[in-house]
């Protein structure tokens, strides 16, 4: 068998984090290759690293059966490879055949072969099976007909290979099935295709092929036939190879969050309670965080410990007894540029002091408490909180939305980016407070953080609850198949 | 120890644009055929040579001091504000018309008070569009300043305009309403102590106060600020009222101090190199005062220089800007 595209052993890293660990993949010519995993499996930095857009730490793309080292995308362009990107990268105010033409115009003299082009173009799309209006613009065309003009100009500049990043993500049902046909056809043309997902029913539908990614390595590659629908969310999930600890909430006590009909969500944190929300990314946990702390608007009712906050600013929300975590560590959680002192005092900062003025006592002394209490290495308390390591500014966001003992804690990927010990540390300090009485409502993109946590995960889908199971490694199929919209 | 390091980084940042910008301008000194050593010395010493010199480098320092804090404290919350020549100009006309129409000893801190209530009028509007709707702050400002010149302008031709006079101006205010000199005989008034006081009480305010601290923290990373519970808004058309209320300030003082009056033309393009020296001194209080010092030198001594030597004002002008190019590069460089 020739392998037409495929990586020997490639390993990549950013930081601390793990994306591709010695991953060994061989997509044959003339099939369909699936890609699957859960979202920071490492599908789209592999993605990236067979058509150059980015370059492994160690290991080499194999194009043909022969090594290669793809020093950018026209790299991979001249080899017959193309992508087609997760985000759609076109220009809204041309129409769709400028869009398709652009870059590698026909010419006649010095002007654009309009005809010539109009001709290319309608040939692509009959060869493909598919019809598009060429005269409108990119602007006015649904996601799906842009989809559609993106795989045929990756087809006319030579490839006969075509990389697509999740793209179903935005499509509907219909246009998901006339999509598949697209591929399959395509395939049945000698083309060959890779498939990333994590929607394992389009995967089962229309790969030949099945490679499941977890932590950054590959678990299993089998012919399609070879999986059944369970054991390949099985194998996306992974087994719970937790040491089995497993502490439940001890007491759990009066609810302390009551979300009423928040853009169509309604949950509920009890005291000594950590709910956990689960979801394929961008299904509104977002939304529902940033809701819940008041950052964004929100239609419905919000309740903290009985009182009505619905109303409330950020300020006055955290006054009542809510703490924060973002998950956005460098954009909302830390200012990188402030020293450590300031990131350390921000929400609490009007408690340290009288009459307006700040008492340098007081921070002092505050900052210590948190910074000593909470493990956090670190130098001058001048220097600004860039010069961290990102376990420790972690550390020091946990402690100081920790030390205030709040009621209710919203963490949102408290452990993102964060090595192992720095994530058992978080979890522990996370499980302290719910034993002191808080509320947590965590959430994770990472299943195993959020069934060994969790004394309940809701789990968000489409920007709705799909279902609520228990936490514990038993849900973790169940979990599965409700981020992927499935009833259980 | 510790504490003399952090006075030393401000000054050395706000100095390098300037030794880069004389550089540079010493190969334009060679091209024209003169020496550029002889030349800077000649400046050094018109500059700093002497009591009158170094009362006369003050006295250009002081409305830059105001403009340059004005920006400094707006920037900082990260507003963009350049509007501080329109509070500047504002404060001028209002202050002239009340310190020239009133009499008794609270005439001048009243008509202080009411120029930088001007000030404070000129730029509310854009704290307020910026805070409320995040219109960009640049462009009203910088609309403000055309609207505050034009109407100025017109009121001193108009309304305001002092009988008997030919040229657009307001009447001379007594001079029992003028800021007391500090060195009689030289120009050098109280008013550049009013803008130390207020540069000492910045640096004191900004770094320990709770507003102050929100206001840096909006300034470095407002998003983080909003999750941790600051009012965004509120700190935001705070510091613009702060701004405007400074820029309104530097005005009343220039026109109580120097000019004693308002005329058409009131200000140089003071507010624009307040700009400058906010952007050199990283709009902290030492390195306005340091940044305030070195453009007013470059213009005392500018102007006697050329009394002194072939070589025309405009290379003064030449350094000036040159030095404001370096001091937005290196503002560049660091976000």
């Amino acid at each position: 068998m020739t392998i037409r595209l495929g990586a020997r052993e490639v390993s990549r890293a950013f930081g601390a984090v793990r994306a591709n660990s010695r991953v060994t993949l061989s997509v044959a010519a003339g099939t369909v290759h699936a890609v699957v995993g859960e979202n920071g499996a490492g599908k789209t930095t592999l993605m990236r690293i067979l058509y150059g857009l980015d370059q492994p730490d160690s290991g080499t793309v194999v194009i043909d059966s022969t090594p290669v080292r793809l020093r950018g995308p026209a790299d991979g362009i001249a080899r017959g490879i193309g992508l087609v990107q997760q985000e759609l990268a076109m220009i809204r105010s041309l129409s769709l055949l400028e869009n398709l033409v652009l870059g590698s115009e026909p010419r006649k003299g010095l002007r654009i072969d309009w005809t010539e082009a109009r001709k290319s173009a309608d040939e692509l799309a009959s060869t493909a099976g598919v019809e598009v209006p060429w005269d409108c613009l990119a602007a006015d065309v649904s996601v799906s007909v842009r989809q559609q003009v993106e795989i045929l100009r990756a087809l006319r500049r030579g490839a006969d290979v075509l990389i697509l990043d999740e793209p179903t993500a935005a499509l509907a049902p219909a246009q998901v099935t006339e999509l598949l046909r697209l591929l399959r056809g395509l395939r049945d043309a000698g083309r060959t295709v890779v498939f990333i997902s994590h929607k394992l029913d389009e995967v089962l539908a229309v790969a030949d092929v099945i490679t499941v990614l977890r932590h950054g390595e590959v678990v299993d590659t089998r012919p399609a036939t070879g999986f059944s629908r369970d054991e390949l969310v099985t194998s996306v999930v992974g087994e719970h190879v937790g040491s089995g600890e497993f502490p439940s909430s001890a007491e759990i006590g009066d609810p302390v969050l009551a979300v009423d009909d928040l853009a169509g969500i309604s949950l509920t944190v009890h005291s000594g309670e950590i709910v956990g929300i689960a979801g394929v990314a961008g299904n509104g946990q977002e939304e529902l965080v940033e809701r819940i702390v008041g950052l964004r608007p929100a239609p419905g009712r919000i309740s903290l410990s009985g009182k009505d906050i619905s109303g409330f600013s950020v300020a006055r929300r955290r006054a009542a007894g809510l703490g924060y975590v973002s998950g956005d560590r460098h954009t909302e959680g830390l200012a990188l540029d402030a020293s450590l002192t300031d990131n350390t005092i921000a929400g609490t900062h009007r408690t340290l002091g009288n009459f307006g003025w700040l008492s340098p006592a007081r921070v002092r002394s505050q900052v210590e408490r948190i910074l000593t209490g909470y493990s956090v290495r670190h130098g001058k308390t001048s220097a600004p909180v860039r010069t961290l390591s990102g376990g420790n500014q972690q550390r020091l966001i946990i402690g100081r939305e920790l030390d205030r003992k709040p009621p209710l804690l919203v963490a949102a990927g408290p452990t993102r980016g964060v090595d192992v010990l720095g994530e058992s540390y978080i979890h522990t300090r996370l499980r302290e407070l719910r034993d002191h009485g808080s509320g947590i409502l965590l959430v994770s993109e990472q299943l195993d953080e959020l069934l060994s946590l969790s004394d309940r995960v809701i789990v968000l889908h489409r920007g709705e609850v799909a279902g609520e199971v228990p936490g514990g490694p038993e849900s973790r199929a169940a979990v599965g198949d409700l981020m992927l919209g499935r009833r259980p | 120890m510790t504490e003399i390091r952090l006075q030393v980084k401000p000054v050395l940042r706000a100095v390098v644009p300037f030794v880069i910008a004389l550089v540079l301008g010493g190969f334009v000194l060679l091209a024209t055929g003169h020496n550029p050593f002889d030349f800077y010395q000649l400046l050094v010493r018109e500059a700093f040579g002497g009591t009158d010199r170094i009362a006369s480098t003050l006295s250009s320092a002081t409305p830059l001091l105001f403009t340059g804090l004005a920006t400094a404290i707006a920037f900082r919350a990260g507003v963009f504000n350049v509007g501080v020549e329109g509070g500047f100009i504002m404060g001028g006309l209002v202050t002239a018309t009340v310190a020239a129409k009133m009499p008794g000893p609270l005439a001048i801190p009243v008509a202080m008070l009411a120029g930088a209530a001007a000030g404070v009028a000129v730029s509310a509007v854009p704290g307020w569009l910026k805070a409320r709707w995040n219109v960009d702050e640049v462009v009203t400002t910088l609309m403000f300043n055309f609207v505050v010149t034009g109407l100025t302008g017109w009121l001193v031709t108009s309304f305001l305009q002092a009988r008997g006079v030919a040229n657009s101006a307001t009447p001379l205010i007594p001079q029992p309403n003028w800021l007391p000199d500090l060195l009689p005989p030289y120009a050098l008034t109280s008013g550049v102590l009013i803008g130390l006081i207020l540069t000492g009480g910045y640096a004191a305010w900004i770094r320990l106060s709770m507003l102050g601290y929100e206001l840096r923290q909006t300034g470095l990373n407002a998003r983080f600020a909003a999750a941790q519970g600051i009012n965004t808004s509120r700190v935001i058309i705070v510091s613009m009222l702060l701004s405007g209320a400074i820029a309104g300030l530097g005005g009343a003082t220039h026109a109580l101090g120097i000019v004693h009056r308002f005329v058409d033309g009131f200000s140089p393009g003071y507010g624009f190199t307040g700009i400058a020296v906010a952007l050199i001194g990283r709009n902290s209080a030492i390195g306005v005062v340091v940044g305030a010092i070195l453009f007013g030198a470059l213009a005392s001594a500018g102007t006697t220089a050329q009394l002194f030597s072939d070589i025309p004002l405009d290379i003064v002008d030449v350094l000036s800007g040159t030095v404001m190019i370096f001091a937005v590069i290196r503002l560049w460089r660091q976000r």
